[in-house]
């Protein structure tokens, strides 16, 4: 549904996004991570077709924004970081004159159906000057939703939110992943990004890394995987160690009842891990992953990006 | 669909305009500001500079002081310009700076809408209340005038020049006041230096009613066809210049 080929965007002589390349298949939930300047709402505007990019290209839903943003925009749903309204037209209003701008729409319904969907109904006929910031975000992801799009752009949407707002927001994006739209979201939040994305863009100017938390977390630190078993597991441990998958192993816990073992690509491996020791005889109690957080693996790669 | 877009940005300006007291305000009081002033001039005046009034042939026959109060009634359709080129400084510099200031320029560029039908919309939504202010201004500038027992001067000073003024140079001139104001304000980085860039198009007008104040040069009805004529091909330049220079990209880059 969303394809950048080498997209690149440069300001005078510096460069905002350089030779990104990525896919994001329908209905799925892509984040895009990264520090201040990384080039993320460049990437989003691009993708929305708001500027063209210098040099590369992408394609919405089949048609791409830099030569056609007109049509890019009647599937896209952009929700940009700092959303303002006009406060002194109603909430209905103000969702009314952006929903005009769409063909074949009935705009009432469109309206009607988006607030509800954003528990704002009961003010609908109320200024948008009276509105909360949290209101506010609830009305602007109904501004982004009002010609039902099949692709969103979420730029921050839960910046500056209250955690219960916060929480809301989360609970209706994964809803809008539910009903097949592909959403590219960009984010500081580490939990949020982990919680809701099936795969995470590091960007740093140019792509760091793009996968799932879970094999971002493999291909960074590996996994730790802590087995308990009924009996002594030191004579599994050459056994283990053999495996090609395993980095490293060793017997740990009062009696030797535990092994501790690195293991690469852990979603992968994990159930081979677990069949060899039952093949060796092993009865095992447990076993528990020593996860690291979505936090140590971006802080890692920034690190290592300098 | 364009027609219905242009409409639609028409309908939310004037929506926003009418839940403003200061901008209704200011549309009133300006006209009312400046048919007053006109009245008086016309009333007071004469009584100071009834001696050698030059009025170009305008009222063969009359006293010094109708004469003098003659000229200023012809003077009134210009006068009256700078009522629309007033109310465009305020609202067309507003027009694009403030949809940036509160942050609905990004998702408006976002939808479908065509630059060109967003900027017709914006220029038209000012244009319209402008000229029809000024019409409303020249109908009760007449009205008092007749009040006053100046109809039969009344009488002799409107005629062909006088509507051709009001129903083609206000019009020209309303649509380029606001053109004008909507470029400043799509270049603009601040309200103010969008206005600032607007005063522009008011010092032409001082000049033009200067020039007709001397009673020397008169716009007669061929010269204000003339005039309005260029005018309405700079309206139709202006407003594909607006288009032009409306840098969708550096608007969004740009503005912090």
């Amino acid at each position: 549904m969303i394809h950048a080929e080498s997209l690149t965007r440069r300001f005078g002589d510096r460069v905002a996004v350089e030779r990104l390349t990525f896919d994001v298949e329908a209905g799925e939930i892509v984040g895009l991570l990264g520090p201040n300047g990384a080039g993320k709402t460049t990437t989003i505007r691009m993708l929305a077709g708001m500027i063209a990019p210098s040099s590369g290209s992408a394609r919405i839903g089949g048609y791409d924004p830099a030569e056609s943003p007109e049509r890019v925009h009647e599937i896209v749903g952009l929700l940009t970081e700092a959303p303002g309204f006009y406060d002194r037209l109603t909430a209905a209003e103000n969702l009314a004159y952006f929903a005009r701008f769409y063909g074949g729409l009935d705009v009432a319904d469109a309206v009607d159906r988006s607030l509800e969907r954003m528990g704002l109904a009961d003010r609908r006929r109320d200024r948008v000057g009276t509105f909360s910031r949290g209101m506010k975000h609830r009305l602007a992801l109904a501004r982004a939703l009002v010609h039902a799009p099949r692709v969103l752009l979420l730029d921050e949407p839960t910046a500056g939110l209250d955690p219960e707002a916060a929480h809301d927001l989360r609970a209706l994006i994964v809803q809008l992943s539910g009903e097949g739209r592909t959403i590219l979201l960009c984010t500081h939040n580490l939990a949020e990004a982990e919680s809701l994305c099936r795969r995470i863009a590091v960007l740093r100017t140019k792509l760091v890394a793009l996968a799932t938390p879970d094999s971002l977390r493999g291909q960074r630190f590996g996994a730790t995987i802590r087995i308990r078993l009924e009996r002594d597991a030191t004579p599994l441990v050459r056994a283990v160690g053999d495996l090609p998958f395993v980095e490293s192993v060793h017997a740990e816990l009062e009696g030797g009842r535990g092994l501790v073992v690195r293991l690469a690509e852990p979603d992968r491996n994990r159930p081979g891990l677990v069949s060899r020791i039952v093949e060796l005889g092993g009865e095992i109690h447990e076993v528990v992953e020593d996860r690291k957080t979505l936090e140590d693996v971006y802080l890692e790669l920034m690190k290592e990006e300098g | 669909m364009s027609v219905r877009r242009i409409a639609n940005v028409l309908h939310k300006e004037w929506l926003l305009m009418s839940r403003s007291p200061s901008n209704l305000l200011f549309v009133v009081v300006i006209p009312l500001v400046l048919v007053g002033q006109a009245v008086f001039l016309a009333w007071v005046l004469p009584r100071f500079l009834a001696v050698g009034v030059p009025t170009s042939g305008l009222a063969e026959g009359l006293s010094d002081v109708e004469r003098f109060r003659a000229l200023i009634l012809d003077q009134f359709r210009l006068f009256v310009l700078i009522i629309p080129a007033m109310v465009a400084n305020v609202f067309a510099t507003l027009s694009i700076v403030e949809e940036k200031i509160t942050r609905t320029l990004e998702p408006l560029l976002a939808t479908p809408v065509r630059t060109w039908e967003l900027l017709v919309g914006k220029i038209l939504s000012g244009a319209v209340p402008a000229m029809t202010v000024t019409w409303a201004s020249t109908g009760l500038f007449v009205l008092v005038a007749a009040g006053l027992g100046w109809g039969s001067l009344l009488g002799r000073v409107i005629g062909p020049a006088w509507y051709l003024a009001v129903f083609l140079l206000t019009p020209a001139i309303s649509l380029l006041s606001f053109a004008v104001g909507v470029i400043g304000s799509s270049r603009a980085r601040d309200a103010k230096e969008a206005q600032n860039l607007a005063v522009l198009v008011v010092l032409p007008l001082f000049v033009l009613i200067g020039v007709q104040v001397t009673g020397w040069v008169r716009f007669t009805a061929v010269w204000t066809l003339v005039l309005s004529g260029g005018l309405v091909v700079l309206d139709g330049l202006m407003i594909r210049l607006a288009v032009r220079v409306f840098a969708r990209e550096s608007i969004l880059i740009g503005w912090r």
